[in-house]
């Protein structure tokens, strides 16, 4: 079904991946972490290697959890699907796009 | 003989019956156009396929006229801001229950009176575009009752601004500020819908099917913690509400009455708007069970019976004789009655660094509260989770999130929900529109995202406008200041300015502070 409107009901979607550029929105899931009412979003350059993503935008952030410890980050799922491939390579070689959701466990 | 001309003038006009002059005042006043037809004069009212055979089948229940209309309300304002100035001249703010109970107010006045006014503009609107002369009065009445409530709202808060944080940039932080985000882009989603839709929603969904949980908790919950003129407030409002749910039951009946072609077109409405303020209802879930000092009954207990009882039990059963049901995801409203309010406290305890009121973790005593209301959730649930949250604050720290959400592309909470019978799996929704992926918090919200992407694809989601840079700046307190949000507004109740002032005022034997 679409708008019904009186004109061609026709407009860009406001956070569509070009208006970022080189980067992209990306969130994270902490898995069975009630501390944290909600996925977190970050911004990032799609060419980011993934350990670096981890180390320098998830860390800060999962840290909120005094009893965090980033040695024990595991599981890592893309959407539904386990995420595989290293984690040198960048977020767009792993196939993580504009407003995927990641997610983990520790 | 001469004719007494002189007394015959002086002679008072015959005095009309109530129908007859409302009759005259109204529909009398009414005309056919000359030099444009119809389509010219009311171009709104045919493009979302709602059929009207007979505009004067619209009854108006009241038969109110515009010198009547004004008497009562400025008897009632008198009466309003007599309570109002009583308050002030006794500093009655000081026989609050608690300085906490405010953030409710806060919200509020953030929250809810830049919706009275919306629903000012947008009620004038209609009283220009509706085409029959009874629903355009309904219509202008109701318009000038929303600019009086936003108005006496205005006065009656702004005498806390003199004492506590967060009551002095409302208006700006309605049109900028996450969490506000929330109300403010559902009455943009119904203002920007055509005539008819905007009944179903504001009308119907939101005067008339959750108005009951939307604005008695915050009434009662000034009446139970010694708030006089809010209370007073939501008196003065009462006889404008109960006028306004019945326009929202004649919309509906008159709609449903007038073509059987309307019916589907109408639940599609109500399963939409029921959703979407149910959805928004959930920040008044949050502050029920977790702001309000003295709580009045708990979330579920009010959803059981202004919802469940009066609607499902009441209304829907009469609705059904037109061919309408009981909206779309209300099963799931019902599955996580005892989970919501939880959720949303959540999220607001974890961002209120960033918002325009203070959060605390409950105390003992509040939690008990919160397992009796909750047998079946916040023990096994949510309890250790504020006990993790004591700890960490016994030992200096207090928990935010170092970060920002991740939003639901409709209601524009944050995706803190759960899935209907699993508290413990965070609900996600995907959807893939024009190569792009778009997240929603429940089966409700994506069904309303896919019915129109169009639409909800231009969401200005609080989030990702600060990514985007439209915000004031990359850091937390660039964006803060753009909120206008200040210092002692935000983050920890205790501690807090608010707080810190609240007890010289109540200490023993100190009566410099006031």
């Amino acid at each position: 079904m679409t708008v019904k409107a009186l004109y061609d009901y026709e407009f860009p979607s406001a956070d569509r991946a070009e208006v970022f550029g080189d980067d992209q929105l990306v969130y994270v899931h902490w898995r069975g972490n009630p501390l944290f009412c909600s996925a977190a979003c970050f911004r990032v350059p799609k060419n980011m290697p993934f350990a670096e993503f981890v180390t320098s935008m998830l860390h800060g952030w999962a840290a909120s959890d005094p009893d965090f410890d980033p040695a024990s980050v595991t599981d890592w799922r893309l959407f539904d699907e386990q995420l595989s491939g290293g984690q040198d390579k960048s977020l767009a070689d792993l196939g993580i796009g504009h407003k995927a959701l990641l997610s983990f466990a520790a | 003989m001469s004719v007494p001309t002189k007394k015959a003038a002086s002679k008072p006009a015959r005095k009309l019956p109530l129908k007859e002059r409302y009759a005259l005042l109204t529909r009398d006043l009414d005309w056919e156009p000359g030099y444009v037809d119809r389509e010219q004069l009311f171009p709104h009212t045919r493009y979302e396929g709602i059929k009207i055979h007979d505009w004067d089948g619209w009854q108006d229940p009241f038969r109110l006229t515009v010198d009547a209309y004004y008497k009562y309300q400025v008897e009632k304002d008198k009466r309003l801001y007599a309570v109002l100035d009583g308050f002030a001249q006794s500093q009655g703010h000081l026989s609050l229950s608690d300085a906490s109970y405010l953030n409710a107010i806060k919200l509020f006045i953030q929250g809810v009176t830049p919706l009275e006014y919306a629903a000012h503009r947008h009620f004038a609107y209609l009283a220009r575009h509706l085409e029959g002369p009874a629903p355009r009065f309904a219509a202008l009445c109701q318009s000038v009752d929303e600019l009086r409530h936003c108005q006496t709202q205005i006065h009656t808060i702004s005498n806390y601004n003199k004492y506590y944080g967060g009551f002095h940039s409302w208006s700006k932080m309605h049109d900028r500020v996450w969490y506000l985000s929330v109300p403010k882009s559902l009455f943009d989603d119904a203002m920007t819908a055509g005539p008819f839709e905007f009944l179903i929603s504001i009308s119907f969904s939101f005067e008339y099917l959750l108005t009951n949980l939307l604005f008695v908790p915050f009434m009662s919950g000034a009446s139970f913690n010694g708030d006089m003129p809010t209370m007073s407030f939501g008196f003065s409002a009462q006889s404008d509400e109960s006028r306004h749910m019945t326009l929202g039951l004649e919309a509906i009946k008159f709609l449903l009455e007038q073509d059987e072609g309307n019916v589907p077109i109408i639940q599609d409405w109500i399963d939409k708007w029921f959703w979407r303020a149910y959805r928004m209802s959930a920040l008044v879930a949050g502050m029920m069970d977790y702001m309000l000092p003295k709580p009045v009954m708990s979330w579920r207990e009010a959803f059981e019976l202004y919802f469940e009882e009066q609607m499902l039990g009441g209304l829907f059963p009469d609705l059904e004789y037109y061919g309408i049901q009981p909206p779309r995801h209300v099963n799931d409203a019902i599955a996580e009655k005892d989970h919501l309010s939880h959720q949303v406290y959540k999220i607001l305890h974890n961002f209120s660094f960033a918002a325009a009121f203070t959060t605390k973790t409950p105390d003992e005593a509040h939690m008990a509260w919160l397992a009796e209301q909750y047998p079946d959730s916040f023990d096994q649930v949510y309890r250790p989770v504020w006990e993790k949250h004591r700890k960490i604050e016994a030992d200096g720290g207090r928990v935010f999130f170092q970060g920002l959400p991740q939003l639901c592309q409709v209601c524009q909470v944050p995706m803190a929900f759960t899935e209907p019978g699993n508290s413990a799996q965070i609900s996600f929704r995907r959807s893939t529109f024009r190569d792009e992926t778009f997240h929603t918090c429940s089966d409700g919200c994506q069904w309303i995202f896919e019915r129109e992407p169009e639409k909800y694809v231009q969401a200005w989601l609080p989030v990702h406008q600060i990514y985007r840079g439209n915000c004031g700046g990359p850091t937390v307190p660039d964006v803060l200041a753009w909120y206008g949000i200040q210092e002692g507004d935000n983050g920890e109740y205790t501690g807090s300015p608010d707080q810190l002032a609240w007890a010289a005022w109540h200490s023993d034997g100190d009566d410099k502070a006031v």
